[in-house]
């Protein structure tokens, strides 16, 4: 059980506070509704983009890194599809450091075109790193407009083309800073060594006067119901063939996600699942096979990505993969699979609570989602996931029609 | 323009690193030692056992990575599926770990499950058969993995400049090739089992809520009769034969980046300097504002990230700056390295500069002893290369006290630039 406390400022920053004792530090996370979700379908990337900038400075403090290094702390961020994280982790006796940092950069960006210019540069070369650079990068970029038509799921939070990136302009990023960056769009989650009250009077004088902006209220296109089978085939320069199949799932705040979740472990989570022990050990198609949520707020995938062995026909072992799944619809897992899949959240769930950061996070994620108080209870969520509801899940989901996959070969030689 | 927040900035406190003092060491009844690493928050305890079995011991080149992944996958009592299901059903993670030196296994378990995972992990580290089939497949695996590598600039750099260093007579240095892989039998596996895998070569770290209630378990399973009594590991003699500094370039086809690669020998953790050393390879590249990263990342754009590290295995240190770079880019990132090495060579850090860097490693050692799981991976290093229990203590002294003075004689000491390898891999 994680105890947390929750207030709202009257410009509508919702303010989570965790008192962990046991540690010296303490962790500011200020998460911002806005993800690459948010982007113009012609204009993608620039979430994450602005992610960049936000270390860039401000007329006020030029250089946003020199204190919270001088205050002995560590800080990054993050961007996905659905939202943009920030994280200061550094000693608690120091929090006030990190609360200024964070209420200066939601209002003083500096946002000029040299500036703009250069993390332009180290996006495209990020952009060239991870997912370019890197047998198997690309993969994950072809299957987004493949399993998404409509949504803006169907780019990544890198963008959708390493040319918008260069495009952005100063204008647009001014624009999207005034639209998102404020306080009735964030929630600031604080966990460490510092009280509640503590908590809450220090972000009501660092961010109490900051004039609210608009909330997110977004309207998304939902991605409508796929109704055949997609395909794409890539040649790339790998020594080994890949095949990946996504099927449509139904949002993070659905029964589903939790069942699905359950599933995805029983199948590929541990070493004796169904994949390794079918699919890789018994019949010797695959060197790995892994399944997994895409984990998204919004309608998500659930995704199989599996490295073919040698000689294995494609085909056929996407064939062997479609039995597995076939048989979760036909017939109920076994008491046993479920009780390992429990057992193995609850290490999960231990393990994840050992850092503050990561309860901060999670404690701001679960209120975007509507409610800090999901970190409790979505426990009994998993706990209470019934054979039938796998079955049932299994067949609505593992559908022909709802699937989307790649060929990924490697180049004749 | 927005209106603007409070401008004016909350005191800061320096930090200190807090209490870094090494974990008590107990025994088990044989004299195997037990580090315990207490005050958990939580019911799980982490149990590493760390044997020295790493490539430094090895005679077949592979065997030492080989034993390691094959400890799961089949006992004297349980075949690969039964004992996977076995560990799984507990709940527990077990984490194989091999690297050049050292390997061994991790475990996390809840506390409930404790004696269970206990009794399975006795069974793999100890008892494991090494069958045939399974074997066939990891080196299938394990031999996809490493021609995916090939297509790696940064795995090809980091080869050639550990080759380059070190020389190919010991394991720091020495090339794979797949012949590695499929010249390799569960017979080499086996030997090296009985040679490494004993209680007389190990040692345990207890981390969580509680740790001395390990113990009890702990006895039972690994201080068991017949087994010998524990003794200090022995490092085998290394022959080093160093490449002549220079340039080398690698060619990986139809990259769209090129990774350099520069270093220097360096020292080890044995050496005076060799604290002094961490902190200014810190100031040129260990951290986000670094001179590197301002100068590469943030004022060039060439690349996503620049890092210079100084490290050390067993008799040898080395010191090493890397970044992923469009292949337009290479030379010019080249020069403006070694344009910052020579200003540090040249002229001394401010002290606005130095006060930075000393909070920032203070922040680091505290975050290092932020509960015992991140010091039972802190206190590895200093274990595994004898390093002495008072070796962060030092380190925090070190921090606290070096002067500028003192990081511009050690550029000039160990950050030569006419004298550097220099490796670069990407396209032609």
């Amino acid at each position: 059980m994680i105890r947390f406390e929750r207030h709202k400022l009257g410009n509508g920053l919702r303010v989570i506070a965790h008192h962990d004792r046991g540690t010296p530090m303490v962790t500011s996370n200020i998460l911002y509704d806005a993800g690459s979700r948010d982007e113009d379908p012609g204009a993608t990337g620039f979430a994450h983009l602005f992610e960049h900038l936000m270390f860039e400075g401000t007329s006020n403090i030029p250089v946003f890194d020199a204190p919270v290094m001088m205050a002995g702390g560590e800080n990054n961020a993050f961007t996905n599809n659905d939202l943009t994280n920030y994280y200061i982790t550094l000693p608690s006796n120091n929090l006030e450091t990190a609360l200024w940092l964070e209420s200066d950069r939601m209002t003083g960006l500096d946002l000029s075109e040299g500036r703009l210019m250069t993390q332009k540069s180290v996006v495209t070369e990020e952009f060239r790193q991870r997912y370019l650079n890197q047998p198997y990068g690309d993969m994950l970029l072809l299957l987004r407009p493949l399993a998404y038509k409509v949504h803006p799921y169907r780019w990544s939070a890198i963008g959708m083309d390493i040319s918008h990136i260069e495009r952005a302009d100063s204008g647009s990023l001014i624009r999207f800073y005034n639209r998102y960056y404020n306080p009735s769009n964030a929630i600031l989650s604080v966990a460490g060594s510092v009280s509640p009250d503590e908590v809450f009077m220090l972000a009501d004088k660092w961010f109490g006067n900051i004039p609210a902006g608009e909330s997110n209220g977004r309207l998304l296109p939902a991605e409508p119901m796929q109704d055949e089978r997609r395909e794409i085939t890539v040649h790339r320069p790998v020594p080994a063939a890949h095949l990946v199949m996504a099927f449509h799932t139904a949002g993070r705040n659905s029964r589903e996600f939790y069942i699905l979740d359950l599933v995805t472990d029983i199948l590929a989570g541990c070493d004796s699942g169904r994949f390794p022990d079918q699919l890789v050990r018994s019949r010797e198609l695959f060197s790995e096979a892994d399944m997994y949520l895409s984990g998204e707020i919004d309608p998500g995938l659930v995704i199989f990505s599996g490295r073919l062995k040698d000689g294995v026909d494609i085909r056929k072992a996407e064939e062997a993969v479609k039995e597995e799944l076939g048989r979760l619809a036909s017939g109920p897992v076994t008491s046993a699979e479920l009780e390992k899949a429990r057992n193995r959240y609850e290490s999960h769930r231990l393990m994840s609570y050992l850092s503050a950061s990561n309860k901060a996070f999670s404690l701001a994620f679960h209120e975007l989602l509507g409610d800090a108080g999901g970190i409790n209870t979505e426990t009994e969520e998993y706990m209470s996931v019934t054979a039938e509801e796998i079955r049932e899940a299994s067949s609505r989901v593992f559908r022909p029609a709802n699937c989307s996959v790649i060929y990924y070969l490697p180049e004749k030689r | 323009m927005k209106p603007s927040a409070i401008k004016t900035a909350p005191a800061i406190i320096t930090p200190s690193a807090g209490d870094t003092s090494f974990p008590e060491k107990t025994r088990l009844g044989n004299g195997v030692p037990v580090y315990l690493l207490g005050n958990g928050a939580v019911d799980l305890l982490r149990i590493e056992f760390v044997f020295n079995a790493g490539q430094l011991v090895e005679n077949v080149h592979l065997a030492a990575s080989a034993t390691n992944a094959m400890l799961t996958e089949g006992t004297v009592t349980h075949d690969a599926v039964s004992l996977n299901d076995l560990i799984d059903r507990t709940g527990a993670v077990f984490n194989h770990t091999a690297d050049k030196d050292n390997a061994g296994l991790v475990t996390v378990t809840l506390t409930r499950k404790l004696e269970e995972v206990m009794t399975l992990a006795e069974e793999v580290l100890f008892h494991p058969s090494f069958p045939e089939k399974e074997f066939r497949m990891l080196t299938e695996k394990r031999l996809q993995a490493f021609l995916t590598g090939r297509q790696k600039t940064s795995v090809i750099a980091r080869e050639v400049f550990y080759q380059a260093l070190c020389g190919e007579r010991n394991h720091y240095g020495r090339i794979t090739t797949p012949d590695d892989y499929m010249s390799l039998t569960t017979a080499d596996l086996k030997e090296f089992h009985s040679r490494h895998y004993r209680p007389d070569n190990m040692y345990i770290t207890v981390a969580g809520r509680n740790p001395d209630q390990a113990l009890q378990v702990l006895q039972r399973h690994f201080a068991g009769t017949g087994t010998g009594e524990w003794q200090k590991p022995v490092i085998p003699e290394l022959i080093f034969e160093s490449a002549g500094p220079g340039m080398i370039f690698r060619e990986v086809g139809n990259s769209v980046q090129s990774t350099v690669r520069m270093g220097w020998k360096g020292i080890t953790r044995a050496h005076p300097d060799y604290q002094g050393l961490q902190v200014a390879t810190m100031i040129l590249g260990g951290y986000f504002g670094s001179r590197l990263m301002r100068n590469i990342r943030e004022e060039k754009g060439y690349t996503y990230g620049i890092h210079a590290v100084a490290g050390a295995f067993h008799g040898i240190g080395f010191i090493t700056i890397m970044t992923d770079v469009a292949n337009s880019y290479r030379d010019d990132t080249v020069k403006e390295i070694k344009k910052e090495i020579r200003e540090l060579c040249i002229n001394e850090v401010s002290g606005d500069e130095m006060a930075l860097v000393r909070n920032h490693l203070m922040g680091e050692l505290a975050r290092m002893f932020d509960g015992p799981f991140a010091m039972a991976e802190a206190i590895r290093g200093v274990i595994d290369y004898d390093a002495g229990a008072d070796y962060f203590t030092r380190f925090a002294d070190t921090v606290r006290t070096i002067t500028p003075g003192r990081i511009k004689e050690l550029f000039n000491k160990y950050f030569n630039i006419e004298n550097a390898f220099e490796i670069i891999a990407g396209a032609k």
